[in-house]
C-alpha cells in the first residue's frame, strides 16, 4: 500500500503461533476515535474478558520539565497552560501560586476573587467537556452536542477577559495581569441562571437511561485501598469513598470564605465518578455565585490592586512601564534577565478538575527552575488502568478510560 | 517545517481541472471531505469544537471518521512527538487516495514552542502536507477557513489521473 | 581562543550574573515548632537516622539514607498515616557532587500534612523501590529511571514510559541539551525512512527567531499569503479573503463577506 518507500513493516502482533491458549493481543493504539488522546493499550484478551493490560503513554511527551530549566519562570507560563488544555487557568494558577509561596508573596484580595472566578469557570469547563467525550465514547452524541453548547458559552466569556478560548495564560505570578471586562458579570449571572436547567437536562437524559446505567453501574469499581495506592486523587478519590477535597482541607485563594460541599460516594464505580462529576458542577455554581458578590464588595471598598507589590520579582502595571522610566528599566531587567527567587524549594498542591496538580520547584538562586516537577493527576490516573482493567469486557474499557478524565498533555508533559 | 522542495509538477504538466468530468468529479470530492480524527493536544480540542454544536462541521459534508481506510483528509492537530511519528506515517500510508493532509497549529506546522528533545519539528518532515493553518491553537474558524481553501485547491486540480506521490524519495 | 563551555551542563546559563549577589534562602523552620512534625520525626528517628530535618513551606523535610527508604515509607504509611505518595523523582547534581538527590513527597490526609523525604545517591548506583508499598511508585519509578538512567531494584518492569523503548540517552540530565544529541535529532527521519533519507528531508529548523521575508516555501507574511514557491518581490498585493471561487460553486451556497452580520448576543 505503501507508494513511498520506508522501513515500516507492518506489525502482526497479534499472531503468536506458539501460543496454546486462546489470548489475543489487541492494540488499542495511540490514534483513538474517542477523545482522550494519545494512549496505547495492549490488551491481552480471553475471548473478550481482559487478562492483562498495559497502557503505554509517551506519544505527547514534549520536555516540558526540561523546558522549564532553560527558560524564566514568567516564560514558562505558558507552556503549564498546554498541560492540562481543557482547564488552562487551573495549570498557570498552580505554577502561580508555587513560585509566589517560594518567594513569600502575598497577592492583592481583587485578584484572589478574579483568580477564583476563573478557576471555577475552568472547573465548569472541564467537567462540562468530560461529560461531552464520556457520553459521546459511550454513544449519547445529544449530550456532547448540548454540553459543548455551555462549553462556548464560557469559552466566550473566558474569551473576552484573555483573549483566548483554550489556552489563557491569564494568571501571572503575582496576581492577575487583567481586570475582568463590563459584560463578564453580567455574561455569567446568565450562564449561571441557566446552568440547573441545563444540568438537569443531562440527567434526565442519561440518569434512568437503562444504556448508561448498564455501562456505568458496578463497572471499574476502585476500592478505597487501590484509590490510595494508586495516588488517586480529586473526583476518582472522592467516589470511592474518600472526602479529600484540597479547596476544604489546605484551603488557598479565599476558599475558606465560600461555602459549597465536597460530593463523595462510596461504591466507587464509573456511575459513583459520573455522580460525583455532576454535583461538582452544581456546586462550583455557589461558588461562582459567592464570587460575584465578594467581586462586587472589592469595587465598593475601593481595593484596586490587581499585582502584588514585590519590585524585585515582580514589574510594575502596563501603564507605569509605559509612561514612568524606572519602571521600564525594571521591567526591561526582570524580562531579560528574569525574576532570581531565592534557594529553596517548594511543593505546592491545587484541587484542579482532574485532582492534585501539583508543581516541585527546586530554585538555586538563579532565574530557571533548577529543577521543576510537575505532578499531573492524570499520570496515576492512567496508571491505575494496569490492576482496574483485567476483568472487564472491552466495551468497559472505553467507559473506564472515559470516566477516569485522562488529559494527555498532563500524563506525558 | 521541512527543508527539502517538494516538486509537485513533477511526472504531470500543469495541475488544472479543465474537462467537465474532471470538474463534477472535483466538485464531489470537495464536498464531502470525511477527515480522519487526528486531534493529539491542544489543537484536538479546537477541531473538536469545531465540529460540536456552535461551528458545525456537518454542513460542509464533513464527517469525522475514525478508520484511515474511509477519510479523505487528515487533520493533523496537536504536537507530533518521535515517538508517535511512526505511527502518523503509518496511518497516512493506510489512508486511501486521493488524500490530502491538513497542519493545524503551531505544533504540527513547524514543532510551535516545544523546541525540545522529543518534539517533530514540522509534521512536514514525515508526511506531505497540503495546507498549514497558523495558530495556537487555531480558532475553529480558522480551521473552517482552511477547510474552504482546500476545498478551492481540490477543485482547481486535475482529477483523472492518480494523485502524484507527494515526495521526492 | 573560543569561550569555555562547561561540558557538565549544557543547560541555559543567565548571561549576567552579578559577582557580589548572595540569594537569599526561603526561610527553613526548626521541627520543634510544630507537634504534629515533632511527633513524627521522634517516631521515624526511634528507628532510622535522620540526617537533617526542617520545615520549609509548612511541609517537612527529611533526609535519610538511602538503603533506609523502603522501612522509613513502610513507616510513614503504617504507623504514622501517611497514605499516600504523591510524588518521587529526581534532582541531578552530577556537576556539582556526582550525586542525584531523590524525594518522595508523601501525604497524610488524616493529619493535613506533607513531608517530604530525601536522600543522596552516587552516580550509578541505584534505589530500592517502593512499589510493594504504594502502587504509584511502579510508574514513577519508571519515569525516574527514563528521565535519569537511575534505575530500582525490584521493580516489576524496569522499561522507559515516556521516551520509546529503543531511545539512548536520558533526558533530564543536565549533560543532555534541551534540543536533543544527534541521536534525538535524526530519531523519525532513521526510524521511518533510514539513514539514506537524511540528506533529502534535511536536519531540523530549530532557530525560533528566524524569519525570511522572501522565502516562500517555508514562511508567509499575513494578509500577503501566496501559494508555494512564489517569487516574492517588495510590491506585493495583499492576497483578499476568498472563501469560494469568484463564479460560485454548483449548489452551494454563495458566501459573501458583506452579507455577514456580526451577532451581538451571545446566548444565541
Amino acid at each position: 500500500m505503501a507508494q513511498v518507500k520506508n522501513r515500516l513493516t507492518p506489525f502482526f502482533e497479534n499472531i503468536t503461533f506458539d501460543r496454546e491458549d486462546n489470548e489475543l493481543v489487541l492494540n488499542f493504539g495511540p490514534q483513538h476515535p474517542s477523545a482522550h488522546g494519545q494512549l496505547r493499550l495492549m490488551l491481552h484478551l480471553q475471548q473478550e474478558q481482559i487478562v492483562k493490560a498495559h497502557p503505554d503513554v509517551g506519544y505527547l511527551h514534549r520536555g516540558m520539565e526540561k523546558m522549564a530549566e532553560n527558560m524564566i519562570y514568567n516564560e514558562f507560563m505558558p507552556t503549564t497552560d498546554r498541560m492540562d488544555y481543557i482547564a488552562s487557568s487551573s495549570n498557570n494558577y498552580g505554577f502561580a501560586l508555587a513560585v509566589e509561596k517560594l518567594i513569600g508573596l502575598e497577592v492583592p484580595r481583587r485578584a484572589k476573587v478574579i483568580r477564583m472566578l476563573l478557576l471555577e469557570i475552568n472547573r465548569l469547563m472541564s467537567h462540562l467537556f468530560w461529560l461531552a467525550t464520556t457520553a459521546l465514547d459511550i454513544g449519547a452524541m445529544t449530550v456532547f452536542l448540548f454540553a459543548f453548547r455551555e462549553r462556548e458559552y464560557l469559552m466566550d466569556i473566558i474569551e473576552g477577559y484573555c483573549g483566548a478560548r483554550l489556552t489563557h495564560a491569564a494568571i501571572r505570578i503575582g496576581g492577575v495581569p487583567l481586570d475582568i471586562q463590563d459584560s463578564f458579570l453580567h455574561q455569567l449571572r446568565v450562564f449561571l441562571n441557566k446552568l440547573p436547567q441545563n444540568i438537569k437536562d443531562y440527567e434526565d437524559l442519561l440518569d434512568s437511561n437503562r444504556i448508561w446505567l448498564m455501562r456505568m453501574e458496578e463497572v471499574g469499581t476502585i476500592s478505597t485501598e487501590m484509590a490510595l495506592s494508586w495516588g488517586c486523587t480529586g473526583p476518582m478519590l472522592r467516589a470511592s469513598g474518600v472526602a479529600w477535597d484540597i479547596r476544604k482541607e489546605e484551603p488557598y485563594e479565599l476558599y475558606d470564605e465560600v461555602e459549597f460541599n465536597v460530593p463523595f460516594s462510596d461504591k466507587g464505580d464509573n456511575f459513583a465518578r459520573y455522580r460525583v462529576y455532576m454535583e461538582e458542577m452544581r456546586e462550583s455554581a455557589k461558588i461562582l455565585y459567592q464570587c460575584m458578590e465578594m467581586y462586587e464588595k472589592c469595587e465598593k471598598d475601593g481595593e484596586t490592586e490587581l499585582m502584588a507589590h514585590a519590585p524585585k520579582y515582580i514589574s510594575a502595571p502596563k501603564l507605569d512601564i509605559m509612561t514612568q522610566n524606572y519602571s521600564l528599566m525594571q521591567h526591561f531587567v526582570l524580562v531579560t534577565q528574569g525574576m532570581r527567587p531565592p534557594v529553596g524549594e517548594v511543593y505546592v498542591a491545587t484541587e484542579s478538575p482532574k485532582g492534585e496538580l501539583g508543581y516541585y520547584i527546586n530554585s538555586q538562586g538563579g532565574p530557571y527552575p533548577y529543577r521543576l516537577k510537575l505532578r499531573a493527576p492524570s499520570f496515576w490516573h492512567t496508571g491505575i488502568l494496569t490492576d482496574l482493567l483485567p476483568g472487564h469486557y472491552i466495551p468497559d474499557v472505553v467507559s473506564i478510560i472515559g470516566t477516569t478524565n485522562i488529559v494527555f498533555g498532563e500524563v506525558d508533559r | 517545517m521541512a527543508q527539502h522542495k517538494v516538486n509537485y509538477t513533477q511526472d504531470g504538466g500543469l495541475p488544472i481541472a479543465l474537462t467537465s468530468v474532471d470538474k463534477i468529479v472535483n466538485w464531489g470530492r470537495s464536498n464531502s471531505l470525511w477527515a480522519l480524527t487526528y486531534g493529539l493536544a491542544c489543537c484536538g480540542i479546537e477541531m473538536m469544537a469545531s465540529g460540536a454544536s456552535r461551528y458545525d462541521f456537518d454542513r460542509f459534508g464533513t464527517i469525522f471518521r475514525a478508520s484511515p481506510r474511509q477519510a479523505d483528509v487528515m487533520i493533523v492537530a496537536g504536537t507530533l512527538t518521535k515517538k508517535h511519528s511512526e505511527f502518523i506515517k503509518r496511518l497516512y500510508d493506510q489512508m486511501t487516495e486521493p488524500r490530502w493532509v491538513i497542519s493545524m497549529g503551531s505544533c504540527a506546522n513547524t514543532g510551535g514552542m516545544f523546541n525540545t528533545y522529543a518534539t517533530v519539528q514540522g509534521v512536514d518532515r514525515i508526511i506531505p502536507v497540503d495546507l498549514y493553518l497558523p495558530g495556537c491553537a487555531p480558532r475553529p474558524e480558522t480551521l473552517q477557513y482552511g477547510v474552504m481553501l482546500l476545498q478551492q485547491k481540490i477543485r482547481a486540480n486535475k482529477a483523472g489521473n492518480a494523485q502524484k506521490a507527494k515526495r521526492l524519495m | 581562543m573560543r569561550a569555555y563551555k562547561p561540558k557538565n551542563d549544557v543547560q541555559a546559563k543567565p548571561y549576567y550574573t552579578d559577582r557580589f549577589y548572595v540569594a537569599p534562602q526561603v526561610p527553613k523552620f526548626d521541627v520543634e515548632t510544630d507537634e504534629v512534625f515533632a511527633s513524627d520525626l521522634e517516631a521515624i528517628k526511634a528507628k532510622f537516622e535522620v540526617k537533617d530535618a526542617y520545615i520549609q513551606v509548612e511541609q517537612m523535610v527529611v533526609y535519610i539514607n538511602a538503603h533506609d527508604i523502603y522501612g522509613v515509607l513502610e513507616l510513614m504509611r503504617d504507623e504514622l498515616q501517611y497514605t499516600q505518595l504523591s510524588e518521587m523523582s529526581a534532582i541531578d547534581w552530577l556537576a556539582k557532587e556526582n550525586s542525584f538527590e531523590i524525594f518522595y513527597q508523601m501525604l497524610s490526609m488524616t493529619k493535613r500534612k506533607r513531608i517530604r523525604v530525601k536522600y543522596f545517591i552516587e552516580n550509578g548506583q541505584a534505589v530500592d523501590s517502593v512499589e510493594k508499598l504504594f502502587r504509584s511508585a511502579d510508574w514513577s519509578e519508571r519515569e525516574m529511571f527514563d528521565m535519569f538512567g537511575i534505575e530500582a531494584n525490584g521493580h516489576p518492569f524496569m522499561k522507559r514510559i515516556l521516551m520509546p523503548y529503543d531511545w539512548q540517552g536520558f533526558p533530564l540530565l543536565k549533560t543532555y541539551p534541551l534540543e536533543g544529541d544527534e541521536f534525538a535529532a535524526w530519531y523519525e527521519v532513521d526510524k521511518i525512512y533510514g539513514k539514506e533519507a537524511r540528506d533529502v528531508i534535511g536536519p531540523e529548523l530549530r532557530d525560533p527567531a528566524r524569519v525570511d521575508r522572501y522565502d516562500s516555501e517555508r514562511f508567509a507574511r499575513l494578509g500577503f499569503e501566496v501559494p508555494k514557491g512564489t517569487e516574492i518581490t517588495d510590491d506585493m498585493q495583499r492576497t483578499v479573503q476568498e472563501y469560494q471561487e469568484k463564479d460560485g460553486v454548483f449548489l452551494i451556497k454563495k458566501l459573501d463577506k458583506e452579507s455577514s452580520v456580526v451577532i451581538d448576543d451571545p446566548q444565541r
